[in-house]
């Protein structure tokens, strides 16, 4: 099934311009770790702020591909019933009901005590079989037969326990379930896991993953993705809020702008029909992409300044 | 090939990045798909493969511009009029024709050829670069070439000793880039040579001699030191959970299913979290050692301890408040400047101290609670009140004393220890990093 995909993957470049077909504009990094990630089969961690494009990439790598995206989205207190697998309680209690005359029957033939359970027990891995199990995002992704993008998304906001129980599927494509056994991959799935770095992830997890770190983009790729992403905005105004943007970024506020916010931002500009930059336009739209009280005031302080900047860089 | 990516590795270790096997074979497959032939593919690559996070990366980058520095020799080119001439007497000897072609990734590959058999890379200190570098220049065959030269300005041919300049001019190159090699594999190996060095003497050095340019490397001593401990702490807490059946809980829950036991109820053992009375002298002569011992206690997860701090000086008062509102670094800052505290800062006063304490906080410490209590003990002749120390004692689980003082001086002069010493379940002299750490970790391990 891998060597059907084998072709989209050949080289990082074509890697980057299938990505950039399907909307996304991947920095030649990204296009040569997503290729390494494939042709290795290992599963890639990606790091970097938030809005960079780490949940978006594996998106963009299910889309190209034309694979399922099966996301499992972390949180603290995840556990293995809710990523994994599940019996499906209801399911057995409904069936043991059903079957109770025939049970029952069996049961009365006999007439030791023992052998009864005897008899039972040829019976009892029924109820523990594949068909009582509720598959969840991991082991759905492990029994795709064409093959799946897994993306593990946020992985730092799981707990210690959680991300030990990952290192089996990470390494070996495989679970163990006690009352059934090991199921392999059918298909080794593609598997991202995205981390905005809350806290350390532990070694023997980074150890068995290749490792991206997707920082801002410079301005020549941001400039780029908004010509894709926002096709309807004029050159110099896409050059001249990249400028601002990126001067943002530079200055000490609590949460920098990030790549989604600046999109969102060039939509509002073009619907508001802006032609370029001024301070007044800016101050009407800062919320777009500052979301801190304190953040707009500091900006709102030195909105002149950086606006004329913004428009002279981009002039140049 | 290969062993030029192993040896990258090596100077990678030695920089700080820890590189396990399987990230080796990662990079190995890598390095196959991409090749060699694009120096930036190559860093992308190997990018993904070794290093796993920002300060890595970091590292990785400076030791990827000065491994794979194409640019040796690039120079080799530059003295082109030899080549024209009959090269019949530099033919004979390998360095001289090399250096004669110009060929650039020849002569890098011999030089890397012979690098390895002169075990560069055990390079440790800047004094060994002339050794190094002479080593070097005679596995490359320097001697011969030299030898070559005198015998060509002996035969007196003008053509010949227009060859012998050519080379003598190829021989001052050749040597400037071999020792320009060297000189960047040392800086590769060395930082973190001193690094080792500099790490373990700061784990032994007296805390009150050390100068405010080490604290930084301190605090990040410490920070590893109490990952470690975090990481045991963790993995003990989930085995403790194991535990029996809970048959009644089991059947309790199991009613709703018409009293079949499908859902099996565990005992959970309930894990205890120590709890830990601080008190620390503030004067200045203790400062230092409680500085560290917070930012050690501190870092330590909230799961595995239960903190309540307080200082004295002349008075005691209780500083919980400030660690829970300020990260560490800053709330030991603020203790140190003791701004907007009601604390006086006169003479140590233990009289007065160990009765605000039992006026105020007597009911901190209960049968469950560990004291910890860090001074030494100089009570400038005032009341020692070791009543007040043997009912905490008597209150709580274990009372621990730490001394900053190295044992003889302890009940000299003013110094109560002496007195104190019946009523402490165990005293010991601290004031090292690695003094700390013994009692930090019995801290945490004695609380199964």
């Amino acid at each position: 099934m891998r060597t059907l995909h084998d072709e989209k993957f050949s080289s990082p470049e074509a890697i980057r311009q299938g990505f950039q077909e399907q909307g996304f504009i991947a920095s030649r990094q990204i296009a040569t770790t997503a290729y390494l990630a494939y042709h290795l089969e290992k599963p890639l961690l990606v790091e970097g702020p938030a809005g960079v494009g780490k949940t978006e990439l594996a998106k963009t790598t299910a889309a190209y591909l034309d694979l399922p995206l099966i996301r499992l989205q972390c949180y603290e207190g995840l556990d293995e019933s809710k990523a994994l697998y599940e019996w499906k309680y209801g399911k057995q209690l409904l069936y043991t009901q059903l079957l109770k005359d025939k049970l029952d029957s069996i049961i009365n033939r006999e007439n030791g005590f023992a052998e009864s359970i005897d008899k039972l027990h040829r019976y009892d891995d029924i109820f523990f079989s594949r068909h009582f199990l509720e598959p969840r995002p991991l082991l759905k992704a492990l029994q795709q037969e064409g093959g799946a993008v897994l993306l593990v998304d946020e992985i730092d906001k799981s707990d210690d326990e959680f991300e030990a129980f990952l290192l089996e599927i990470l390494s070996d494509f495989q679970v163990s379930i006690p009352e059934i056994g090991t199921i392999h991959a059918v298909t080794k799935p593609i598997v991202f896991l995205t981390s905005n770095n809350t806290r350390e992830l532990s070694e023997a997890l980074k150890r068995r993953c290749l490792h991206l770190f997707i920082p801002f983009p410079e301005p020549a790729l941001e400039r780029n993705i908004i010509r894709i992403r926002v096709p309807g905005i004029s050159e110099k105004l896409g050059r001249q809020l990249v400028a601002f943007i990126q001067s943002v970024r530079k200055l000490d506020i609590r949460k920098a702008p990030s790549v989604s916010e600046t999109i969102d931002w060039a939509r509002v500009l073009l619907i508001l029909h802006g032609e370029e930059l001024n301070p007044d336009l800016v101050r009407d739209t800062l919320n777009i992409f500052l979301k801190f009280e304190e953040d707009i005031a500091v900006v709102t302080e030195r909105l002149h300044q950086l606006t004329t900047n913004a428009v002279r860089s981009a002039g140049d | 090939m290969d062993r030029i990516l192993s040896d990258f590795i090596v100077s990678l270790r030695h920089a700080g990045v820890r590189i396990s096997v399987s990230e080796t074979l990662d990079a190995l497959h890598s390095v196959r798909l991409v090749g060699y032939e694009d120096r930036e593919s190559l860093r992308d690559a190997l990018m993904a493969a070794l290093p796993k996070s920002a300060p890595e990366k970091e590292i990785f980058n400076r030791c990827f511009d000065h491994f794979f520095s194409f640019d040796y020799f690039a120079d080799a080119k530059s003295s082109p009029d030899a080549q024209q001439r009959p090269v019949s007497l530099a033919a004979d000897v390998p360095l001289s024709r090399m250096l004669l072609n110009g060929d650039q990734s020849a002569l890098v590959m011999a030089m890397r050829e012979a690098a390895r058999a002169a075990n560069l890379t055990d390079i440790q200190f800047f004094t060994q670069r002339s050794l190094y570098a002479l080593r070097i220049l005679d596995r490359m065959g320097l001697p011969a070439m030299d030898g070559q030269i005198q015998a060509m300005q002996a035969t007196g041919s003008p053509g010949a000793a227009q060859q012998a300049a050519a080379l003598e001019k190829a021989r001052t190159m050749l040597m400037d880039n071999v020792r320009r090699y060297v000189e960047q594999q040392l800086v590769l190996n060395t930082p973190t040579a001193t690094e080792n060095i500099l790490s373990s003497y700061l784990r032994h050095a007296k805390l009150s001699m050390l100068e405010q340019q080490h604290f930084q490397d301190i605090h990040v001593i410490i920070q590893r030191m109490v990952k470690r401990l975090n990481d045991l702490h963790s993995r003990r807490r989930k085995t403790a959970k194991r535990g029996q059946l809970d048959f009644k809980k089991t059947l309790r829950k199991n009613i709703t299913y018409q009293g079949f036991l499908f859902d099996p109820k565990w005992k959970k053992r309930k894990v205890e979290r120590p709890d830990l009375v601080v008190i620390c002298d503030i004067s200045r002569s203790v400062m230092r050692t409680v500085r560290f011992l917070l930012m050690f206690l501190y870092g330590l997860n909230k799961a595995i301890v239960r903190i309540r701090t307080f200082i004295f000086c002349s008075n005691l008062i209780e500083i919980t408040t400030i660690f829970d509102e300020y990260p560490v670094e800053v709330a030991v800052e603020k203790i140190r400047l003791g701004a907007d505290l009601p604390i006086l800062m006169g003479r140590t006063d233990y009289d007065q101290s160990f009765r605000d304490f039992k006026t105020n906080h007597l009911g901190s410490v209960t049968r469950k609670t560990t004291v910890l209590i860090l001074g030494d003990a100089r009570n400038n002749y005032a009341e020692a009140q070791t009543g007040i120390l043997k009912s905490m004692y008597e209150r709580s689980k274990r009372l621990i004393w730490l001394n900053p003082e190295t044992p003889s001086f302890w009940g000299t002069g003013d110094s109560e220890m002496k007195k104190y010493a019946p009523f402490c379940s165990m005293i010991k002299e601290c004031n090292t990093l690695h003094h700390l750490e013994g009692v930090v970790t019995s801290l945490v391990h004695r609380h199964h």
